[in-house]
């Protein structure tokens, strides 16, 4: 089979879609996360309608994380190798963590009443540590894998940013989900964790031209700083502006409850393309490029097609649910 | 610890992974087919025993389903962490057969699984039904493209090495590789008996603690005919793959038959313990000329033996005994589900005797065993190979420490243990429970549906 494009497209295609898919799953299976994390902060009731408020999605959020690595297997096989075997441990930790979040869902609404409080902690610990992972994978994945004591230290410190960067985009979920007293502890929630999400976004995006010349080079260099500068300006913008409106009382019919959560998505999204736009073209700094990590043309063209196929579904079910299961969250039920 | 360590302990914790998926799927797979049974058969009768086992066995296919989804999310991450050679050597052609696989059963998680779920009362009946009839479809065809791509690592075809790399040179053969419809329908039937007894079993346990209702007998009935009926076409399609393995992967048939040398008039051994020092076996109990009359249809049929492969075969007491435990867990299956199936057909479900329905309780995992022992046989039995004659396991595996390795081999059992017991546990809870219910109104929520207003239940929302 010939491909049907011009080769020279088909890493850069599947580069785009696998951004994609990892932008969506940090955003989606991120407020999700979150909102896991917080049910530590309250009992009964309430920990139900968090659990409730994300019932829906939370599986097909996580669907892009699969779909996300799945890319990188599939479409670059050489650089997935070479970025798994380094982050050995957070992928080992993060995988246990997501099966456990993953079936305490199941379990802590199918197994006996008694046992569902210890399903509860796992729900927790897995939101928790899954987090962590991805967080600690984040920055070695930005400092190009280095093994030294600083490295690790910046990698732990990712870890928290995304922990707040969840917590925040999750606290703001719940700011659109719920009602009441709830929401207006969702709205203190997204307050402290906004900071230390603006702090985190500061600390890496300081760090990442720093450490490599080539970004460096990328970022503050002339026109490119001209045509670049909206990005850090809008941020800052952003979370300046969402800190005042927080501090607002949410007018008494809440219409604007949903403002938070899509700053927190164009949040991050802005982070997300500035770490792209300092990786590309490559899979691993400095190292491997996607046309250097590419499966063959011909292969590559035979998975588009069904790529091509599946993604709008996917993509269009996620706007569907979202949309069916819109407006405040109830406890669950089914019929 | 040595340097073989690492390998060692990559390729238990990849056993130890894929051993837990597959126990998912393999319910999965057929469930959505008994599902669709169960609701074809509603549809006909207008019958609310039908739809009861249906709203039953629905939950115990979502739980599965989310078993097998996390589980096999881990699948993926390993052909990174553990054995980047693989996608690097043949990553043009498992990649898109993994893409395949992938997409295909998030079409169907995507679309259709959330309506079988929850749509009952939200979908015109056809609909639902229809989405059933799909999910039961991708469950397989999922199925098919993971098979296509594991017959293909077991006897490669339509493949080119370019700069050490596999090309795919004809896709039409790679996917109708010579194992792939021999494996594939040795394992769809594995699947349905596997979902037979699982079914027979449980049905038979609620059955015996209280009776149940009309829905527990009627899918004790079914599961039990399903058995008997199939069970036969199983031990028949399993000698043509083992035909089959003997034209493409006759070191893997002597291994299985613990033959160590090339001749005629092989005898078929019963009890052996294979000694790979001493090239022979101790304590052997056999059936003369056994062996060259199942695989060569004649007595003088001449087998191939493992001295004709040094060092080049794969090691031979598991493949033995795997294969011992399959046949012999078939055997049992045959035995038990013809009795029963006479018994029921004779006398009915309630006149069965009691011991004969704590057999079928005895069986309710009776296939998984069987699954795994024979997938067991056809993956040791691809040693040293990972992909046959291209690949070999050592050179595929990564650079990580054995003590990395143990410790993440060591943290997956424990949490698949527990997981494993859970599992099982609910499933007798869901069972005992599933009655219980009153008309049309499940005891308690599946996660995906909000729905207001909400009436206060004892039981927490998902």
């Amino acid at each position: 089979m010939t491909p049907f494009i011009d080769p020279w497209w088909l890493p850069v295609i599947f580069a785009g879609l696998m951004g994609l898919s990892i932008l969506l799953y940090v955003i989606l299976d991120g407020y999700d996360l979150g909102v896991g994390m917080l049910t530590r902060l309250e009992k009964d009731e309430n920990r139900d309608l968090m659990v409730a408020s994300i019932g829906p999605f939370w599986d097909a959020n996580e669907t892009w994380l699969v779909l996300g690595i799945g890319l990188l297997l599939v479409a670059f096989p050489v650089a997935h190798g070479l970025i798994l075997t380094q982050l050995y441990l957070p992928v080992v930790l993060m995988l246990i963590a997501l099966i456990l979040r993953g079936v305490s869902f199941e379990f802590r609404a199918k197994a006996a009443p008694e046992h569902k409080q210890r399903w509860d902690h796992a729900f927790f610990a897995g939101s928790l540590l899954t987090a962590l992972c991805q967080g600690y994978m984040l920055g070695a994945y930005v400092l190009g894998f280095d093994q030294s004591f600083a490295a690790v230290l910046f990698c732990l410190l990712a870890a928290l940013g995304l922990v707040a960067g969840y917590v925040f985009v999750g606290a703001c979920w719940l700011i659109y989900k719920v009602e009441g007293d709830l929401q207006k502890r969702a709205v203190r929630w997204a307050e402290v964790s906004l900071w230390a999400t603006a702090l985190a976004m500061a600390i890496i995006s300081i760090a990442t031209p720093l450490l490599s010349q080539r970004i460096f080079d990328r970022w503050f260099r002339l026109p490119e700083i001209i045509a670049l500068l909206p990005i850090p300006i809008a941020a800052a913008t952003l979370f300046v502006g969402l800190a005042i409106f927080l501090r607002r009382p949410l007018r008494a019919r809440d219409e604007l409850s949903w403002v938070p959560l899509a700053t927190a998505g164009i949040l991050f999204a802005l982070g997300f393309v500035g770490i792209a736009y300092s990786f590309y073209p490559y899979l691993i700094a400095d190292r491997l490029d996607i046309w250097q990590a590419a499966a063959s043309p011909e292969s590559l063209s035979i998975i588009l097609i069904g790529a091509l196929f599946v993604l709008p579904v996917i993509l269009g079910y996620s706007i569907l649910s979202h949309w069916i299961f819109r407006g405040k969250a109830t406890h669950l039920s089914y019929e | 610890m040595d340097g073989l360590d690492p390998l060692i302990l990559a390729r238990i914790q990849f056993a130890a992974n894929i051993s837990f998926h597959i126990l998912f799927p393999t319910i999965t797979i057929a469930l959505g087919w008994a599902l669709l049974g169960f609701k074809l058969a509603y549809n006909r009768t207008k019958d609310e025993a039908w739809m009861d086992a249906y709203r039953l066995w629905v939950k115990v296919f979502a739980l599965s389903f989310a078993m097998g989804v996390v589980s096999g999310i881990t699948m993926s991450f390993q052909f990174g962490t553990n054995w980047p050679g693989y996608m690097e050597k043949v990553g043009n052609v498992a990649g898109p057969l993994l893409a395949y696989e992938v997409l295909t059963a998030f079409f169907l998680e995507a679309v259709f699984l959330g309506i079988m779920l929850f749509g009952f009362s939200r979908v015109p009946n056809w609909v639902h039904t229809l989405a059933t009839l799909l999910v039961a479809g991708g469950t397989t065809l999922s199925a098919f493209w993971i098979i296509v791509l594991n017959s293909w690592m077991q006897t490669p075809v339509g493949y080119e090495i370019r700069d050490g790399v596999v090309h795919a040179t004809d896709w039409w053969a790679i996917i109708f590789n010579p194992s792939m419809p021999y494996r594939l329908t040795h394992m769809l039937i594995a699947s349905a008996l596997t979902v037979a007894f699982l079914i027979a079993g449980m049905s038979a346990w609620r059955w015996l603690k209280d009776g149940g209702g009309e829905g527990v007998r009627r899918t004790l009935k079914a599961a039990v005919y399903a058995a008997a009926l199939l069970i036969p076409v199983q031990i028949f399609v399993g000698d043509m793959h083992g035909l089959n393995t003997l034209e493409h992967q006759p070191q893997k048939i002597a291994a299985m038959e613990a033959n160590w040398e090339t001749r005629s008039h092989v005898p078929l051994v019963l009890f052996a313990i294979p000694d790979e020092k001493a090239r022979t076996n101790h304590l052997e109990v056999a059936v003369p000329s056994g062996a060259s009359l199942i695989l060569k249809h004649e007595a003088a049929g001449v087998v191939p033996g493992l001295n004709d492969y040094p060092g080049n075969h794969p090691p031979v007491g598991p493949l033995f005994w795997g294969f011992r435990v399959m046949v012999g867990i078939g055997v049992l299956m045959l035995a038990l589900s013809w009795l029963a199936a006479w018994t029921i057909r004779r006398r009915g479900v309630d006149a069965m005797p009691r011991w004969l329905a704590r057999a079928l309780v005895a069986m309710t995992f009776s296939g998984w065993v069987a699954t795994l022992a024979g997938w067991y046989v056809t993956e040791i039995g691809r040693q040293p190979w990972l992909v046959t004659g291209v690949l070999k396991t050592a050179d595929a595996v990564g650079p990580v420490g054995s003590a990395m390795v143990a410790s993440s081999l060591t943290l997956y059992l424990a949490v698949y243990a527990v997981l494993l017991t859970a599992y099982i546990a609910v499933l007798y809870r869901l069972a005992r429970l599933g009655k219980a219910a009153p008309e049309g109104k499940p005891m308690f929520p599946l996660p995906g549906v909000a729905e207001g207003p909400a009436e206060p239940q004892s039981e927490a929302p998902a």
